[in-house]
Order: C-alpha cells, then structure tokens, then sequence
C-alpha cells in the first residue's frame, strides 16, 4: 500500500505473535462464561422456584431483584461491585468481582426463563405426582424442575451466548480475558487493526460454535422427551 | 449524601447525553437494520445468504469489541472517527444487525400463504413486503424491538469507556473529584433504571396484548 505518511502496511505476523496469548484470553472468556452460567443458572432457578412456592413477599422481593439487574447496564453493576463495595469494606479481586456481577446479571434473566418455564408445565402434572403420593418437594424435584428446564432451556442456551460476549466487559476491571489480552497486545504494538480483528474472529469461532453446539443438543433433547 | 446532591446536575447532563446517543442510534440503527432483515427476503437466494451471514457475524462480535475496533482499529487505516460518532457507528452496526433479526423473526411468523397470495394477485416482491407483510409483521415485532431499545439504552454505557461524554462518563468525572463510587455509580444505576424500566414494561404490556390468552 502506498500514499502519504499516514499508510499502513498491515503485519498479520503480529497476529501469529500474539496468539498464544490471545488464546489463553479466550480460553479464560470460556471459563469465566461457563462458571458464570452455572452459578447463574442456579441462582435463577432457586429465585424461580421461590416465587412458586413462597409468599406474596417473596415474589416482590424477587421481582425487584430481576427489575434492579435487568434495568441497568452491566458496566455500571460491575463497577458498583469493583469500585463502589470496597468502600463499604467489601474489596474483591477482579476475577471475583467480574464474576459475581456477571453472574447477579444472568440470574436476573435466568430467573425469568425458568419461570416462564415452571408456568409453562400443565397444572395436572403437579396434581398427578402429589396423588401419586409425592410430597410437593418431591413432586417439584422430581417432576416440575426437570420439565420446566427442558422447555426453559433454548433461551438459558441464547442467554449463555449473550454471557459469552457480556464477559469481555470484564475486561475493564482488569480481568484478564480475551478482550483484555488484545487491548494488551495492540496498546504494546499499535497494530490494532489486525489484533481486534483478530480477537473478533475468535468471538466469532466461540459463539457460532456455542450456537451449533446448543442447537444440537435442543434437538437430542426434543427427541429424548 | 450532599455529594449526590451537588454531582446531580452534572449526572442528568449525562443522562439527556445518553438520551441523544440513543436516539441517534436508534434512527440509523433500526432504519438500516428493516432494509437489512427485508434484504434477507429477497427473491436472489444467494444475496439473500450473505446478509444473513453477515448478520450473524456482526452479532457474534460482542459491542464493546465492534467499539474498540471502528475507535481504535479503523485510524490504523488512515480512518480517523471522533468518539461520538464513533460510537454511534459501533452501536448503530450493533442494532441494525439485531433489529435485522427482530424483523426476520417477524417477517417470517407470517403464514407463506399471504406472499403466494399476494404475488397471485401481481404485487412484486416490493409491494408484497410494503402493504401485504410488513404491515401484518410489524405487530410482531413491536415487543422485541422494545425489548431491543432497552438494551441499547443500556448499552450506550459502553460510549464511556471510549471517552464519550454520556451517563457513565459523567459518573466517571464525578467520582474521581469526590471519591464516592458507590453513591455516585448507584445514582447512575437509578437514572438508567428510571430511563429502561418504562420501556421494560412497554414491551411486556405489548407482548401480552399480543398473546392470544
């Protein structure tokens, strides 16, 4: 490429370069969103089900919790948890701070699949299992949460995908993921261009790869039910 | 607690600055977005391919990457953005891609019968979508986009990490005169809520109206 001063010449070696590293980013964006989702998942489905079978406070107070986290942008949750808490003496490392806001996020969300799953399940299964002598804490284990997760789980899978591109936020309380490593790599080297595309390429892989992966596994579970 | 009182100003100055982002990003993001998701129609299967794949990428790249690579990215090749419009670009290529999507989800919600119906009666494919589709698809797609326009509102949290003077940023300058991130981020955190959870409840009130229930 030729032209005034301000020509680039791209170095895709750079790319080569930095791999490795870029790599292990994205390796710690599969972790972080993985571990996340679990925790996610299961505080979600206890705050669901605790609005089934608690009172009317129980609900408010998890209405509110879903409303409170769903209502304000993820940055400003995560820096409330990284900037704002060591004020009130509660100082977390980076790693345990973007996780835990990343995972307050995703409950919120998760809490309204499954409960829009618990609803979904007909009325007569619960009656059927209580009449087959089931206590209702049987009847919910072993009836209800497993039908109620199989028709919740198409959008726990699109809200996984959603964790995996929210966790490079992450990046901005110093957690060391994929969009960490190439804001690293291209501030030390200045080839910005090719190490971001770089970085979205493998966003690309991982969540085109998440997508075949659920979809696979929904129809395997259509079959199986 | 007077610290919030005096640092309100500057925050709501950021808030209306988050307003006109939005905005911005709305307009450009949701016009090219419906020509995108129609494009996605066309009778040209092969054309019709490709701005689906190109869709699905955009989306796959997370915002704050799409941001980094138009702010930082870009100059690399003599293209130099200002912040602002910058992330009015980023943000603007992010909703386009999802309201591209919200509209195939209702585009095709449409029974085929309606197009087979509307071509026996010699609408090309352009009057097909303008008067026979469209018009029936978009009571569909009002709560997703609602739902959409939430997520941007919130999003344009991202603009701050760039340089953009809006909400987030004004927290930003706030908090480094007074030190108090946890109040400070806490009132942005309420000015963001005030500004979605309106919107929020729009999109569930549509959805239900929607439901045949």
């Amino acid at each position: 490429m030729t032209g005034g001063p301000a020509a680039y010449t791209f170095e895709w070696s750079a790319v080569w370069r930095g791999l490795p590293y870029l790599l292990q980013g994205a390796g710690l964006t599969v972790f972080i969103s993985g571990v996340a989702m679990v925790l996610a998942a299961a505080l979600g489905l206890a705050l669901a089900v605790a609005t089934q079978t608690g009172g009317r406070a129980v609900r408010r107070l998890v209405d509110a919790y879903v409303e409170l986290f769903r209502n304000t942008p993820l940055l400003i949750q995560i820096f409330i948890v990284y900037f704002g808490l060591p004020q009130l003496g509660l100082r977390l490392s980076p790693f345990l701070s973007g996780l835990s806001a990343l995972v307050l996020y995703a409950a919120a969300y998760n809490a309204e699949i499954f409960r829009a799953g618990l609803e979904a399940v007909p009325k007569g299964q619960h009656e059927a299992a209580l009449s087959c002598g089931l206590s209702p804490g049987q009847a919910l284990r072993a009836v209800i949460v497993p039908q109620a997760v199989r028709i919740a789980f198409p959008a726990l899978g699109n809200n996984l995908v959603s964790l995996v591109k929210n966790s490079s936020l992450v990046s901005t309380i110093g957690m060391v993921e994929l969009m960490f490593v190439a804001n690293d790599i291209s501030f030390n080297n200045f080839r910005t261009f090719e190490i971001y595309g770089a970085a979205a390429v493998l966003y690309v892989v991982l969540v085109l790869a998440l997508t075949r992966l659920l979809r696979v596994a929904e129809t395997r579970m259509a079959r199986a039910a | 607690m007077s610290v919030v009182l005096q640092s309100l100003p500057h925050l709501l100055r950021g808030a209306l600055s988050t307003l006109g982002l939005a905005a911005a990003v709305l307009v450009v993001g949701s016009v090219l977005g419906l020509a995108v998701g129609l494009l996605r129609f066309v009778p040209w299967r092969a054309a019709a391919a490709a701005v689906g794949w190109v869709v699905e990428l955009v989306r796959a790249v997370p915002l704050l990457l799409l941001l980094f690579f138009i702010f930082f990215g870009l100059p690399a090749l003599s293209v130099r953005i200002p912040t602002f419009p910058a992330a009015v670009l980023a943000m603007s290529l992010w909703m386009a891609a999802n309201t591209a999507e919200v509209v195939r989800g209702g585009v095709q919600s449409i029974p085929r019968g309606q197009v087979e119906a509307a071509r026996s009666l010699g609408l090309g494919w352009a009057a097909t979508m303008r008067f026979v589709i469209l018009p029936q698809a978009t009571r569909r797609m009002l709560p997703p986009f609602v739902g959409l326009c939430t997520i941007l509102v919130k999003d344009t949290s991202l603009a701050a990490i760039i340089g953009v003077f809006e909400l987030t940023r004004a927290a930003q300058e706030t908090i480094e005169r007074t030190l108090r991130s946890f109040e400070i981020y806490g009132v942005a955190a309420a000015i963001y809520f005030a500004l979605c959870f309106p919107l929020t409840r729009l999109a569930a009130r549509l959805e239900a109206r929607l439901s045949p229930s």
